[in-house]
């Protein structure tokens, strides 16, 4: 594997775990529900699909097959992202969270 | 062969009389059935006549020492002719005795089934074998007994008799395990050969006591007497098989078998003889003040029940020959006087002796039979009773083991023996005579042929008897008696007249003391008065039973208070006290030998996690949700073990039942409140945490010093034997379905059975789903969102074929059909979730405990067909077929019943789900109504 190959599968990880930890950092920090709805959702989804990213061409050229495994992965992540996020911000107009309330409140 | 086919004809043949659908024709075939198995024995009788003993002997287990063993010995052939002679007359009897509203077929069958159980008893040559026949004779009388099931007295009776001789039974296996450790097997020709072996063994005399209890139970002595007359409830064609020839002729047919192995001994003389001594004396008392037919003949049969036993407990040869010859002149007379008493019942409405007065004029006949009958009862000359009952008085003369009391049995049995003649006196003067006949409710007349011819037979062949014993009952009396005693056979002849003798004067003094008695008996009757007020065994055995029921109550209450927390603190508990007593008894140290290996950081995180999660799922259980969420961080991370050590089955498997889990967590939840209370005291909270914190611990140091010692494993074994014993290179998976393939049908039965009880529970189980949440909010109108329903939709054939995949690959590769069951059940649980079950139900139209079923049945017969190749049960094979285009692969059996695992799995998770899910919905009620009206919805097939 080439040095070069390497880079990018770093980059990938790299960038993968930023985006997981901005995430996290954003659902904890964050004033109110609908603001750390956001983490979770498009931060950390983009994070793990940088993961995947790398872990395909990681193992693509490891193998010496093209590897979809990740493929698979990431396109059931963005099908089920949207889908829990749509049902939580359902849940919370529902119950008619307020934006800029105090952080405390629980989902449930 | 032809031995075992005596008993299991009948057996067998007790569903025949339910093809025939007249009153004729039941009688005929029970009586065919009956027939054909009387003159199969009598064919042995040539055998038998010769001193042989035929002995037939299949394999059954025999690991536990069970054969399919019979054999006829001259004692068995005897009884056997009994139970079968007389069976036939009670079948031709009940023909006639049954009214029409009476169930024949289910008659007959019973009484079929109880004579092949009999026949078993007397014919098994096995100790186990014969215990099954025993049990199944208290089955079949308790059928009997109960057999008007309408009537409470009925119901009563048989209970009783099921409960005493069940539970004489059961002490009884005891004493024949016991027996059959000390002797080493269970064969009966080794055990009676065995008598040394046995009475020097320190056990004997708890052996003894235990098979004393079964045949005293059944034999009804006592003081387990009071079954007997409460039977009486039945109809008396039954009364007459079971209380004369066949069920409480067991018992001393047990204590006759038993005889020449645990007799002998002073034990068996002092358990043995005051209880038949005590029971001839008490019960025959007892019959003088019975004003029923039947309660007189019942109480008079447990006297003579006492009177076998008293002789088989004196011991000596020649006592044991007088009880065989009593045992046959009993079963004889008091069959015939059973039925005559039904007969009277029949034709004059009643057998209270109160009421029955003068019927001499109507059915002369019948009481001339009667008076035969009383006559051989109470042991007058030229009766067959009279013989037998000398015998038995000149044994009683012998010196005993009483030493200077001696005098006290003989006295006992003349006493008895003027007891039964007042009794025989009294029934005769009160049914046929006694002024003319008032107090009837119709018209007394002589019974049909049919019903009374039995009755002649048996009345025939007690004075024939009686007048030329050793010609009619000689060779077979000798036969079974040489069968008992072997070489201490005593010499003896049967014949009416021996001589003045001390017993003949006994027989004297009975007869005209009996006379005496009848004359003063109001005297009698006055003080009986005052005793029966204190001395009543059914009362006695009521109060027991109540206060055996109540007192199991209160230790249910006691311990199962349905307080879950209780349960399981019990059950820790003991779990923990059990767990940790090796512990403390070991010398070994706790931990072994081997290394320990590095802890790597990934694995160190992971534990870190798990451990927090776990603590965290406590902490936060007050608000369910949250805790949920813990509980499923925590399978998460268990899962993630698996797979990091290479179990991607366990793995898979894991992440399944976790989703499923919390599925029906969350649906639980709904019917819960949000937070729960805070309500343990303080005290049990440090309670609780202590016993968790020792069985987690106990658990963890139990797998501690396990692993930390070497040691073999079966695993080497089926690594190595995957492919070529199993034909799959998944081990996990080859083991489930091949290796292990029997557990695993244990297993998804049991699954099966907990599904049906889930679904019985929840049944009818309709509560009203709350409006709105805790807080008091309206649910939202949007019930199913639209993203969820069009994105599930399209998703469950992949869902499915993705599980069809794991199924398929299941024998080589991670997989198989408990993690594709999972799969689907949860790729359709999610339908009903996406959708609703109004819009799921009708396109998922099948029944999801059918589906359990099938994967059962498919399991099952998966098993039985290598049956058909003559291979054990679940015996597995597998090939490799070529196809085109395909390739070279593998085809196993073992995949076939691997679908009826899938089949199980899927049906029985969805049966939870949905019918938890369903009680949920708030229009559930209108769910079954909806899902019948959907004839033309056809169910979609994207299962199958």
């Amino acid at each position: 594997m080439t040095i070069f190959i390497e880079f990018i599968v770093s980059f990938f990880l790299v960038l993968g775990a930023f985006f997981a930890l901005a995430g996290s950092i954003g659902s904890y920090r964050l004033p109110d529900f609908f603001s750390r709805l956001h983490g979770p959702t498009k931060s950390t989804t983009l994070g793990v699909g940088s993961m995947a990213v790398a872990s395909a061409i990681y193992f693509s050229f490891q193998s010496g097959r093209i590897s979809l495994h990740e493929v698979l992965i990431t396109l059931f992540l963005f099908i089920t992202a949207p889908i829990s996020a749509h049902f939580l911000a359902k849940a919370a107009l529902h119950q008619r969270l307020h934006q800029k309330k105090e952080g405390t409140e629980k989902i449930s | 062969m032809i031995i075992a086919l005596i008993p299991l004809l009948p057996l067998a043949g007790s569903i025949i009389p339910f093809l025939f659908s007249s009153r004729s024709h039941h009688a005929a075939a029970a009586g065919c059935v009956a027939g054909v198995s009387l003159i199969l024995l009598l064919a042995q009788a040539p055998a038998v006549f010769a001193g042989q003993m035929p002995i037939h002997s299949w394999q059954w287990i025999p690991a536990i020492g069970l054969n399919f063993a019979f054999r006829i010995s001259g004692f068995g052939f005897l009884v056997a002719c009994l139970i079968l002679g007389i069976g036939l007359l009670i079948i031709l009897y009940a023909r006639y005795y049954l009214s029409t509203e009476d169930p024949m077929g289910r008659f007959y069958a019973y009484l079929l089934l109880f004579m092949g159980s009999m026949l078993g008893i007397v014919l098994s040559e096995n100790l186990i074998l014969l215990m099954m026949f025993w049990e199944l004779t208290s089955i079949s009388s308790f059928l009997l007994i109960g057999f008007w099931t309408h009537r409470a007295d009925a119901r009563q009776g048989a209970r009783m008799a099921l409960i005493i001789t069940g539970g004489g039974g059961f002490a009884m296996l005891a004493g024949f395990i016991l027996l059959g450790h000390i002797v080493g097997s269970f064969e009966l020709t080794d055990i009676l050969a065995s008598k040394e072996q046995v009475q020097g063994h320190h056990l004997y005399a708890v052996t003894l006591v235990l098979i004393l209890l079964g045949a005293f139970t059944k034999s009804a002595q006592f003081p387990f007497q009071f079954w007997l007359p409460h039977a009486m409830a039945a109809p008396t064609p039954v009364s007459a098989y079971l209380h004369s020839a066949t069920m409480v002729k067991a018992g001393v047919f047990m204590l006759a078998l038993m005889f020449p192995v645990l007799s002998g001994s002073a034990l068996w003389f002092y358990l043995v003889a005051p209880v038949g001594l005590v029971t001839l004396v008490f019960a025959a008392y007892m019959a003088m003040f019975k004003d029923d037919l039947k309660g007189l003949l019942a109480y008079s049969t447990v006297s003579h029940l006492g009177l076998i036993t008293l002789l088989l407990g004196l011991g000596s040869p020649l006592a044991a020959v007088a009880a065989v010859f009593h045992l046959f002149n009993h079963a004889m007379f008091k069959a015939g006087l059973f039925m005559l008493s039904g007969i009277i019942d029949h034709e004059a409405g009643t057998r209270d002796m109160n009421r029955l007065s003068g019927l001499w004029k109507y059915m002369p006949v019948t009481a001339t039979l009667t008076m035969a009958g009383c006559a051989a009862m109470a042991g007058i000359p030229m009766f067959n009773g009279f013989l037998s009952k000398e015998m038995f008085l000149a044994q009683t003369l012998k010196p005993n083991l009483f030493g200077d009391q001696a005098w006290i049995i003989p006295l006992g049995a003349t006493l008895a023996s003027i007891f039964a003649v007042a009794y025989s006196i009294r029934m005769i003067h009160e049914v046929f005579f006694n002024g003319p006949a008032t107090d009837m409710d119709k018209q007394p007349h002589e019974p049909s042929r049919g019903m009374r011819l039995p009755a002649e037979i048996l009345m025939a062949l007690c004075l024939l008897v009686g007048i030329f014993p050793a010609v009619l009952a000689g060779p077979m009396v000798n036969a079974a008696a040489q069968s008992i005693l072997g070489p201490e056979m005593p010499e003896f002849t049967l014949s009416l007249w021996h001589g003045f003798n001390l017993a003949l004067a006994m027989s004297a003094i009975a007869i005209i003391g009996g006379i005496v008695v009848f004359k003063f008996r109001r005297y009698l009757f006055d003080s009986h008065i005052w005793f029966s007020r204190y001395c009543d065994g059914k009362a006695i055995f009521e109060t027991v039973t109540d206060w055996l029921i109540q007192s199991g109550y209160r230790l249910n209450q006691a311990v199962f208070n349905s307080s879950l927390q209780r349960y399981m603190a019990l059950l820790i508990i003991s779990v923990i006290v059990l767990g940790s007593s090796p512990f403390w008894r070991s010398e070994t140290k706790f931990l072994g030998t081997a290394t320990m290996t590095a802890i790597d950081p990934v694995t160190f995180i992971m534990g870190i996690i798990l451990i927090l999660c776990a603590l965290a799922t406590v902490i936060t259980h007050r608000n369910r949700i949250l805790s949920i969420i813990m509980l499923g961080t925590v399978g998460l991370i268990v899962s993630l073990t698996f797979s990091r050590f290479s179990a991607p089955d366990l793995a898979l498997t894991q992440i399944s039942v976790e989703t499923v889990t919390i599925i029906l967590l969350m649906m639980a939840l709904f019917m819960l409140p949000r937070n729960s209370p805070k309500d343990s005291s303080r005290y049990r909270r440090q309670r609780d945490v202590l016993l968790a914190g020792l069985a987690g611990g106990g658990a963890g140091a139990l797998a501690m010093g396990i692993l930390t010692r070497p040691y073999e494993t079966i695993s080497d074994f089926f690594l190595a034997q995957s492919v070529p014993g199993g034909g799959g290179t998944n081990v996990v998976n080859v083991i489930l379905v091949d290796f292990r393939g029997f557990d695993t049908l244990g297993e998804i039965t049991v699954l099966a059975i907990a599904g049906l009880a889930i679904y019985a529970l929840l049944h009818n189980f309709e509560i009203e789903a709350p409006q709105t949440d805790a807080l008091g909010r309206p649910w939202t109108s949007d019930r199913f969102p639209m993203i969820l329903a069009n994105i599930t939709r399209p998703l469950l054939p992949l869902a499915l074929l993705f599980s069809a995949y794991i199924f398929l690959r299941g024998h080589n590769e991670p997989g198989g059909g408990f993690i594709a069951g999972l799969i689907t059940a949860a790729a359709l649980i999610l339908q009903y979730i996406a959708s609703g079950i109004v819009w799921t139900r009708p396109r998922l139209n099948f029944d999801n405990h059918i589906v359990m079923a099938w994967g059962l049945i498919v399991a099952l017969v998966t098993g039985l067909c290598s049956w058909v190749f003559h291979y054990p049960f679940l015996t597995s094979t597998f090939t490799y077929v070529s196809w085109p285009w395909i390739g070279k692969f593998e085809l196993a059996s073992a995949i076939v019943f691997d679908l009826g695992v899938f089949l199980v799995v899927v049906g029985s998770v969805m049966l939870i789900l949905v019918k938890l899910g369903a009680v949920n919905s708030p229009d559930a009620q209108t769910v079954s109504t909806l899902a019948q009206h959907h004839p033309d919805l056809e169910p979609e097939k994207e299962m199958f």
